[in-house]
């Protein structure tokens, strides 16, 4: 039968699900500093000794939510960052598209959606930059407006015909890859949040 | 309170040298005459975070009783990081306290 360090550790890492590396590394951290504690209790060698070290060391999942909360720090940092790159590779392809290429008129509402939804990502970005940094709407309402314009911009130049440069070609690579990668931190911010929630017993 | 300070708390613990969580627990509530009787467990986001910042190095280590540790050190950016605190604080803590010893009343 597990002991009480063994079972707090174990009820630990599952807490810590949502980081599997620091979740082993903290385990075997945490299992040597409570050992320490037990073996320095008047009452060692006994189950007493280890359930106040336990005690002493606090509850799994409070001290999850506080790895949890430090991870939806790292990841907002990380989706910021990726968005205003995505920014200004987006608008470095749309210059580039203006410059080389006609517009190939399949749409009339396509120059529009292009232009309007990245100025709309832009404005979004900026509010939630500066009053939400660590919401996932913001970023996610950009992330929607960037994608819409990048999708327009490429069908208002008709970059599926032949005969497009290849830096263009490449720019847009360069957007739809950005878009992948922001989609991937926004998909991130958003499972980090939810922990974060469940943890401190304000989500499901 | 604290918990806003843990990190300055933490840097100022592992100024006199390396040292594994328990220990760095240790010290503060020695320190501090156990008025700062943290949840010990506290202490590990705080490691972490100031890990992840640049301004702690940690390694395994085994001690001769076998037990491995993690140990934790003061980089250079955190002997920094110490610094700039120590004296946010002084400057903080010395307008708290001419606040709460009082004074004159606003001149009519």
């Amino acid at each position: 039968m597990a002991g009480v360090i063994d079972q707090y550790v174990a009820s630990l890492r599952r807490e810590l699900d949502f980081d599997p590396a620091l979740a082993r590394r903290l385990a075997s951290e945490v299992e040597s500093h409570l050992r320490d504690a037990a073996e320095a209790d008047p009452v060692w060698p006994s189950v007493e000794a280890e359930q106040r070290a336990v005690e002493r060391f606090g509850l799994a999942r409070g001290i999850a939510a506080e790895f949890a909360a430090d991870a939806v720090d790292r990841q907002a940092r990380r989706t910021w960052i990726t968005l205003a790159i995505t920014v200004l590779v987006t608008f470095v392809a749309m210059r580039l598209r203006v410059i080389w290429l006609d517009d190939g008129a399949v749409s009339a509402l396509a120059p529009l959606v292009d232009r309007y939804a990245f100025i709309a990502a832009i404005a979004v970005g900026v509010i939630g930059w500066f009053a939400f940094r660590r919401s996932l709407l913001a970023p996610a309402i950009c992330l929607a407006g960037l994608a819409a314009s990048i999708a327009a911009g490429i069908v208002r130049a008709g970059l599926f015909a032949d005969g497009a440069p290849p830096h263009v070609l490449l720019a847009a690579a360069g957007e739809i890859a950005l878009v992948g990668l922001l989609s991937f931190h926004v998909v991130g911010l958003g499972r980090r949040l939810r922990r974060t929630a469940v943890l401190r017993g304000v989500g499901r | 309170m604290l918990k806003g300070h843990l990190d300055a708390i933490v840097l100022a613990a592992l100024e006199a040298g390396p040292a594994h969580g328990y220990a760095i627990i240790e010290t503060i509530k020695s320190r501090s005459a156990s008025t700062f009787d943290l949840p010990e467990g506290t202490v590990y986001p705080a490691l972490h975070r100031l890990e992840e910042g640049g301004l702690l190095s940690s390694t395994w280590t085994t001690p001769p009783n076998g037990r491995r540790r993690r140990v934790y050190s003061l980089t250079k950016a955190g002997s920094a990081a110490l610094a700039d605190r120590r004296k946010a604080w002084g400057r903080f803590s010395q307008a708290v306290d001419t606040l709460l010893k009082g004074g004159r009343a606003w001149p009519a």
